[in-house]
């Protein structure tokens, strides 16, 4: 199989692209580390350092979202699939959970703990 | 009075149909594949169900092949138990947006793109597509989170799917037959 002159410029302007968005989301945030719950009904922003469940209505009815050891998971869905569920846990600012039939979205935003100079020498 | 039909375009007309019949078919049996493989993240697909999409866009007229397109929605909705939901619309917008854009590559661009390059943008447009529609109706802002691993899924999937395609279409007689059959 031999590539062709445009296959190349095609995936180098979709890598280019994808490295441009995830630079975009991913890049630096700010303030303190938060879990951010979006449902129906509007969007709920929680601490990791505080233990929590937390229910998320949605159109197929509540997404239970579980807040402990500062990491984050959805432990219970209505959907079909559970996908969301069998994501697991996510504990870093810009990792995302997800529940489309539900429309529940769940992610971690803020400031990397580990990102940043803590000090310098000359 | 009945209008009559040349029997040459009527044989065309058949061929046409066996083709979509068959491809939709394989749609149908690569959606259900699909469906079976356990997905890491949601949104994430593989798109193997887009491969008789990928492998018609040399050889159906636009209207069939459009009616294959939407043979493939209406498969993976099904087998994914999403017909009668708005996830059918990521589905539907998805698909139709790769149909369209594997096509006019592969029209526009000719023997200057291989299937690797048509599969890679379809891929990467549909994702595109389905983020933007994320975007508008359900998770807002948030999809930013959510776009960069799931296009980067989408050229990689694409970039297999399209090496399958080319060798496919490279050593499969039924393809060579049809193509000969339709094209001459």
């Amino acid at each position: 199989m031999r590539l062709r002159p445009l296959d190349i410029v095609i995936a180098l302007a979709a890598a280019g692209a994808i490295a441009f968005a995830a630079v975009s989301a991913y890049g630096p945030g700010s303030g303190p580390v938060n879990a951010v719950l979006k449902g129906r009904g509007g969007e709920w922003i929680y601490p990791l350092s505080a233990d929590r469940d937390v229910r998320v209505a949605g159109p197929l009815g509540d997404t239970v979202v579980e807040i402990r050891g500062k990491s984050v998971r959805i432990v219970a869905s209505p959907c079909p699939n559970k996908t969301c569920i069998a994501a697991g846990a996510i504990e870093r600012p810009g990792q995302w959970l997800a529940c489309l039939p539900n429309q529940v979205f769940v992610s971690i935003e803020g400031r990397r703990a580990d990102g940043g100079v803590d000090a310098s020498a000359y | 009075m009945a209008a009559s039909t040349h029997p040459h375009t009527e044989a065309r007309r058949r061929t046409y149909a066996d083709i979509t019949a068959l491809l939709g078919a394989f749609c149908f049996f690569l959606s259900a594949l699909e469906y079976m493989v356990p997905k890491p993240l949601p949104f994430m697909r593989l798109g193997i169900a887009n491969l008789p999409i990928l492998l018609a866009a040399d050889l159906l007229p636009l209207p069939w092949y459009l009616a294959l397109a939407l043979v493939k929605v209406f498969g993976m909705s099904v087998i994914s138990g999403s017909l009668f939901s708005y996830v059918a619309l990521f589905s539907l917008a998805g698909t139709l947006t790769a149909a369209l854009a594997m096509r006019l590559a592969r029209k526009a661009f000719g023997r200057l793109i291989s299937a690797v390059g048509v599969s890679i943008l379809g891929a990467v447009l549909s994702n595109a597509v389905q983020m933007a529609i994320a975007r508008l109706i359900v998770f807002g802002d948030a999809v930013r989170l959510v776009a960069p691993p799931f296009l980067a899924a989408g050229l990689a999937t694409g970039a297999l799917l399209g090496v399958f395609a080319e060798a496919f279409a490279g050593k499969s007689a039924w393809y060579a037959r049809a193509t000969r059959e339709l094209h001459g």
